[in-house]
């Protein structure tokens, strides 16, 4: 009782640290930081978005707005609502706080799935009283507490970005996927892959949540249990069929469900066809469900606009040849496809900790990224404190992230404003922050009782690429 | 000169910028010799106002400012080296206000004491202008003696002319600067400018009410004007349509109101002629467009021929497309609450 009381005072005051922050006079202009505003999330270019719909022009004229219209329909008319004597965008960033809130609702709701389901596959294995004695932290109150108390999430919350909803729909889906609601996990995935393209990834993991259920320790162990309870049974190779002869005690092996699964590809289309419709509606006049594809997916795929951020990308694609970009394009976007298919064979009994690692990786790798899918991420890590309890390097991580964070804006502000620097300055601290992003999900062992997971291979592998990608760029670092 | 610059003031003051003025002056007062104040012109006694102050730019000045030039800028025959800023840069839309001052007489006006502008040779200037549709509407203003004579050969449709005096009266300056030795401005301008200092650029005082504000016993002149040329009813025109240059403004506290008003036609209320037939157009090519993209669908797989024949006929017809989409929006919701709901 008391641990809960203690949570809920230490939300409902980062809910008034960012209503403070909030009504804040602008000279915080967050806004135009290109860490927290990209040209997919910023709110200033919703604005102009709504302002050229209403103008009866498209939204996307001018290449200012790149996002779904259903955003535009929604955060449209609140940015333009000023009441006398409160900073603009109010009404969006009260929008946000509540978002904000709602994910850390939900990922605490997660967490406490997760913790359960371990608890569970734990007394199923016997190891109760390795339970009761090593003390585990409530690790869905953790993780709340982390992302409605980490620097970037507030950021991003005050600093005129979308990104809180986005990360809101991932949440969501990860929600619906845990507790198998196959409706509500449909529709967060299909939402968030609508807004922003990189989560449709996620789909292997909510599949997997939905199959096997919430994490638990791999098949292995379960099958070496049960042919040690069987023991002297010749013909019993720790198979299928060698469990229907054992006693009274069932152990969950967790075989894939596929119903669930179904249900979640009915529904997910459902979802998609609805929000096809209302976009196609929306922009009837302006050229259809093609020019939205054509410029919101299209502008992410394509990376149209060069503008500096904290990613990768842009400094490369401001070299590259136009003989070369599609190849390059492809180069960079397989980059991410191609590490979903080993992470899935080797994570598969985890499929929440599976997400937490796509996640990541899309928002290293992505186009656009921004403070607030770091945000996202650093939340969701801390589900799994008790399991990455003895992660090394975790000081050598924090102290890289506050070093990227301070370095970041005052490199910018060298190259650009005051003309001392130029763009390598900025570009060394984003591949500080893709080093760093690199690690953290990688260089972790996992301590757990009775539990190994280590991943060397992938660990080394991606250690490779990220070396690879420092080598390709030319230039001076300082 | 103080006439032509305190019109010139009063005309950029209602809004017409200096691209849109072709100033021809003597110039020979404000730096010459004997004048008391230099650099500087008075139009009144109490020398409240320097006319020859900073923003005036002046096209054409001293020994520039010939018949010839005159009716070049008229009929815009010039030669190639001149620049746009003396060119009279108009087309069939254009409303011009051409104001003359000076010495003058029966059919004629004095340029620089050595030239006369006959009225038979503004006549032709004027059906030049029309011929090569360089106005669609002209005022012209005469302040001179004898005034309505020189406009009294015009036949170009379109054109309105007053003039301060008719033909056998004198026109007479309004009063004596003693300070500075001479007369600072005359009655008719007098008049004609305490008429506009009355008025800002959003009032829509009409010409009639110009025209009727000249009391010929103050003028000591009488003011006659010429309708007959001239087809819209003086009432309906504002002074600003030739004094001033108003655009069509509509006033918003926020930074992001388009000038389209929901909930009613959209453009059809508030934008101006050209603005419709601009939007009709990307309209039209906009429908065109999508032609095109279903056309190409239906050369796709199946799915696309679906999709596409369904946007036909259920998406087109939805008239009010914004409403539907929030009440879709509205409608997710409740949708997956009860879909969550019902699922546990």
């Amino acid at each position: 009782m008391e641990k809960t009381r203690w949570f809920w005072v230490w939300v409902i005051t980062s809910l008034f640290f960012r209503l403070v922050l909030i009504y804040f006079p602008e000279n915080l202009n967050l806004g135009f930081r290109p860490e927290v505003a990209t040209p997919l999330t910023s709110l200033r270019r919703l604005a102009e978005g709504y302002w050229l719909k209403q103008s009866s022009m498209s939204p996307y004229a001018g290449s200012m707005y790149h996002g779904s219209p259903m955003l535009l329909s929604i955060l449209g008319p609140l940015t333009v609502k000023r009441i006398e004597g409160q900073p603009s965008h109010l009404m969006c960033s009260l929008l946000f706080v509540v978002a904000d809130l709602v994910t850390a609702m939900l990922i605490r709701a997660t967490g406490q799935t997760l913790q359960l389901a371990y608890s569970q596959s734990l007394r199923s294995l016997n190891l109760v009283s390795l339970l009761e004695s090593s003390e585990t932290l409530s690790a869905g109150d953790i993780a709340a507490l982390v992302y409605l108390w980490n620097p970037l999430t507030i950021i991003t919350c005050v600093g005129s970005s979308t990104s809180p909803i986005e990360n809101l729909l991932i949440v969501l889906s990860l929600y619906g996927a845990c507790l198998r609601i196959a409706p509500l996990a449909a529709f967060g995935w299909v939402l968030a892959m609508h807004l922003s393209l990189y989560p449709v990834i996620l789909i292997i993991p909510v599949i997997l949540l939905l199959g096997y259920g919430p994490d638990a320790p791999p098949r292995k162990l379960f099958l070496q249990k049960n042919s040690s309870e069987n023991g002297n049974s010749p013909s019993c190779h720790g198979n299928y069929p060698c469990n229907e002869v054992t006693s009274q005690e069932k152990l969950p092996l967790h075989p894939f469900l596929w119903r669930p699964v179904m249900h979640f590809m009915l529904w997910a289309s459902f979802w998609l066809f609805y929000v096809f419709v209302l976009c196609s509606i929306s922009l009837k006049q302006h050229g259809g469900l093609l020019e939205m594809l054509k410029r919101t997916h299209g502008f992410i795929l394509t990376m149209e606009d060069l503008s500096p951020n904290i990613g990768v990308l842009w400094y490369f694609f401001a070299e590259v040849f136009d003989f070369f970009r599609d190849f390059f394009l492809i180069v960079f976007h397989i980059n991410i496809l191609f590490m979903i298919l080993p992470l899935a064979i080797r994570l598969k009994h985890r499929p929440c900790f599976l997400a937490f690692v796509y996640i990541a990786i899309s928002s290293m790798l992505k186009s656009y990224p921004s403070v607030g899918d770091s945000a996202l991420y650093l939340g969701i890590l801390g589900l799994f404190i008790n399991e990455l309890a003895e992660m090394k390097f975790s000081f050598f991580l924090f102290c890289g992230y506050i070093g990227v964070s301070l370095l970041s804006p005052v490199m910018h502000n060298l190259w650009i404003w005051r003309g001392t620097g130029n763009a390598n300055f900025y570009f060394a601290t984003a591949i500080a922050y893709a080093c760093l992003q690199l690690f953290s999900p990688d260089m972790d062992k996992w301590h757990g009782p009775a539990l190994v997971c280590f991943c060397p291979p992938e660990s080394v592998f991606q250690l490779l690429q990220g070396w690879s990608m420092g080598l390709n760029r030319r230039g001076n670092l300082l | 000169m103080a006439n032509t610059l305190s019109l010139y003031r009063t005309v950029k003051r209602l809004g017409i910028p200096d691209d849109r003025i072709i100033l021809m002056l003597a110039d020979d007062m404000a730096c010459n010799a004997r004048n008391k104040y230099p650099a500087q012109v008075f139009n009144n006694e109490n020398h409240r106002l320097n006319l020859y102050g900073d923003n005036v730019e002046v096209d054409y000045r001293g020994y520039e400012v010939t018949v010839e030039n005159f009716l070049r800028v008229l009929t815009g025959r010039h030669e190639t080296a001149v620049p746009r800023s003396k060119r009279l840069l108009s087309d069939e839309g254009s409303h011009i206000l051409l104001y003359m001052t000076g010495h003058g007489g029966d059919e004629f006006l004095k340029f620089q004491d050595s030239e006369e502008l006959q009225s038979h040779d503004l006549a032709d200037a004027v059906k030049q202008m029309k011929q090569k549709r360089r106005f669609k509407e002209l005022l012209i203003m005469v302040d001179t003696c004898q005034a309505a004579t020189l406009f009294s050969q015009l036949h170009s449709p379109g054109v309105l002319a007053i003039g301060s005096s008719m033909k056998g009266e004198n026109s007479y300056s309004h009063h004596l600067d003693s300070d500075v030795g001479v007369s600072v401005v005359d009655r008719f301008t007098f008049y004609t400018l305490a008429f506009f200092e009355r008025l800002n650029m959003y009032n829509n005082a009409s010409l009639s009410s110009l025209f009727n504000s000249y009391n010929p016993s103050l003028l000591m002149s009488t003011a006659y004007y010429r309708t007959d040329l001239y087809k819209r009813p003086l009432d309906k025109v504002p002074v600003t349509d030739f004094f001033g240059s108003v655009m069509e403004t509509i006033h918003t506290d926020s930074a992001y109101r388009g000038f389209s008003v929901k909930g009613t036609d959209k453009a059809e209320i508030k934008a101006p002629l050209n603005l419709k037939a601009s939007q009709a157009e990307r309209r039209a090519l906009s429908a065109y467009h999508q032609d095109q993209i279903s056309d190409f669908n239906k050369e796709v797989c199946s799915f696309h021929c679906i999709w596409s024949t369904l946007h036909k006929t259920v998406v087109e017809k939805i008239e009010d497309a914004d409403t539907f989409v929030n009440y879709g929006l509205v409608v997710i919701i409740p949708l997956v609450a009860a879909s969550t709901w019902l699922w546990r």
